[in-house]
């Protein structure tokens, strides 16, 4: 049976290397996408009705050259012209290279970070301009106009359909983007609701994909082990009216033993078996939390001794705050708060409410009620996201004295 | 037609000194009221802004726009977020009565301008 949901999943399968083969021959990214685009179209209306053909990805390369020859018809003959110049009917590789291609394309560096995700999750995830806008909470035309924006950057920057020759640095990049979506879904840092499925999953499937390319690629094994590990929590993180549970009060038994188990082997295969990583590190710490049977459980000192790794990997603000919260657990909040103080003024000003959040957690551990009752309420103040603020506004309603 | 519902205040105000058990009673009812709109497919918009003491306010100072922190009204007088629903005025105000109801907070009703030209 070809239930449309069968047919979606079909058609994202597909749509990365029909894309990839289409700009490998036309060289046009823009014009292929746009032709690709159409053919989707077409297989959501016609293949419900009249069956799924035998060889789909044919199908959808036929419709799309048809589409392509139509455009460049109605175009004008300088730019058929040009397509037939980028014509290059000697170059064969193989699919998943072309995948990996395109990913670098869709994450190039002269595209803004809201691009680079739009343009990957529609060019490589096969998703549809209404899906895309449905997972970040804006309207579909303003998802069209930036992934329109972002293809006529593309080609304003030269790009090429071919791998580019930092590969490392791109690849970094590519990550990036990559943790970026996933993050966007996880933690949805703006909007009613914690968590958006559907960016998330997007981004453990692509990071899947990138893993299967680049099996040896041990940063990449690190990133995919990551979200793994963090997203096993998923469903013990909210509440049923979507406010947050934090981490030492979540139901544990509610923790996806599937993912936990994954993201673990994972890591197992990957740790030292190349340069180590902040994604490895990260996916690391994970997997303690993941692994203690409670809260109090938790072998913060090991953890500590990652952070510790992670500092001398990749310092940054973030890592400090978070080294701090390890060091109070593992040597009281006073250690903690001392860490914190340690912050440079532009790197307060960087960790924003996360950080009077943290200072307001020690602080009430330290038993210094006031200084951190007013930390939450600064912290509330200052956060975009809804169930942040109810989170952290609770808090600091429940030190108020009028309550006790 | 379409009417804009606002709320104005900041959270400090907002929750300062209200009890916890103020402020989940306070957010069930937003969120039993926002589902029904959207249930009923009244809702077009709503938005939730960030704490007006985030705001900053672009003035004209010798000549020149000029960013300043804060917001242009008194924190308790800012926008705080809103509901665009596409209903009768009868039915937004009282939707509005619901909220104002329950936080003691004055709200307010707006008309949008959405109706065609006529002459």
């Amino acid at each position: 049976m070809s239930t449309p949901a069968r047919i979606e999943d079909l058609l994202r399968e597909c749509a990365p290397p029909v894309l990839a083969a289409l700009v490998r021959r036309y060289g046009q990214f823009d014009a292929c996408e746009d032709a690709l685009q159409e053919a989707l179209l077409a297989a959501y209306r016609q293949w419900p009705d009249h069956g799924v053909p035998d060889h789909p990805r044919a199908w959808l390369r036929a419709v799309a050259d048809r589409a392509l020859v139509d455009a460049w018809r109605a175009d004008s003959a300088r730019r058929r012209r040009e397509a037939l110049v980028a014509l290059d009917p000697t170059a064969q590789t193989q699919t998943g290279d072309d995948t990996l291609t395109l990913l670098f394309l869709c994450c190039h560096p002269a595209l803004s970070p809201p691009s680079q995700l739009a343009l990957t999750l529609r060019a490589v995830g096969g998703l549809t301009t209404a899906q895309i806008a449905a997972g970040f909470l804006v309207p579909e035309a303003t998802i069209a106009k930036r992934i329109s924006r972002a293809k006529e950057r593309i080609r304003a920057a030269g790009a090429r359909f071919e791998q580019p020759p930092q590969l490392d640095e791109r690849l970094a990049v590519v990550r990036h983007v990559l943790y970026l979506m996933f993050n966007e879904g996880y933690s949805s840092s703006a909007g009613p609701t914690l968590q958006r499925v559907d960016l998330t999953n997007e981004a453990i499937r692509l990071a899947r994909l990138l893993h299967r390319l680049l099996p040896g690629d041990t940063e990449t094994a690190g990133l995919l082990a990551l979200m793994l590990l963090t997203d096993a929590r998923r469903a013990a993180r909210t509440d049923t009216n979507g406010s947050i549970v934090p981490l030492a009060e979540q139901d544990r038994t509610r923790w996806d033993a599937l993912r936990i188990a994954e993201g673990r082997a994972l890591l197992t295969r990957t740790l030292g078996t190349g340069p180590v990583g902040q994604c490895q590190v990260q996916a690391a710490i994970a997997a303690l939390h993941d692994e203690a049977p409670t809260a109090e459980q938790t072998d913060w000192p090991q953890i500590l001794a990652l952070y510790h790794v992670l500092t001398q990997v990749a310092p940054g603000p973030m890592v400090t705050l978070s080294r701090a919260v390890a060091l109070a657990m593992v040597h009281g909040p006073a250690a903690g708060l001392a860490q914190i103080g340690t912050l440079e003024p532009a790197d307060r000003a960087a960790l924003g409410h996360r950080l009077d959040a943290v200072r307001a957690h020690l602080l009430e551990q330290a038993g210094d009620i006031d200084e951190a009752r007013a930390a939450y309420l600064r912290a509330a103040r200052s956060t975009a996201s809804e169930p942040e603020q109810r989170y952290l506004g609770l808090k600091a309603a429940r030190l108020a004295p009028a309550h006790e | 037609m379409k009417y804009m519902i606002m709320m104005f205040g900041g959270v400090g105000e907002a929750i300062a000194d209200r009890s916890p058990e103020w402020i989940t009673g306070f957010h069930e009812l937003m969120m039993k009221l926002d589902n029904e709109l959207r249930e009923s497919g009244e809702l077009v918009d709503s938005q939730k802004l960030m704490d007006p003491s985030r705001a900053r306010t672009v003035r004209v100072v010798d000549g020149a726009p000029v960013p300043t922190d804060g917001p242009f009204a008194e924190v308790k007088e800012s926008l705080a977020g809103y509901w665009i629903i596409e209903a009768t005025e009868e039915r937004a105000i009282a939707l509005t009565a619901q909220v104002v109801g329950y936080s003691g907070y004055p709200m307010e009703v707006r008309r949008i301008m959405d109706e065609p030209p006529q002459m």
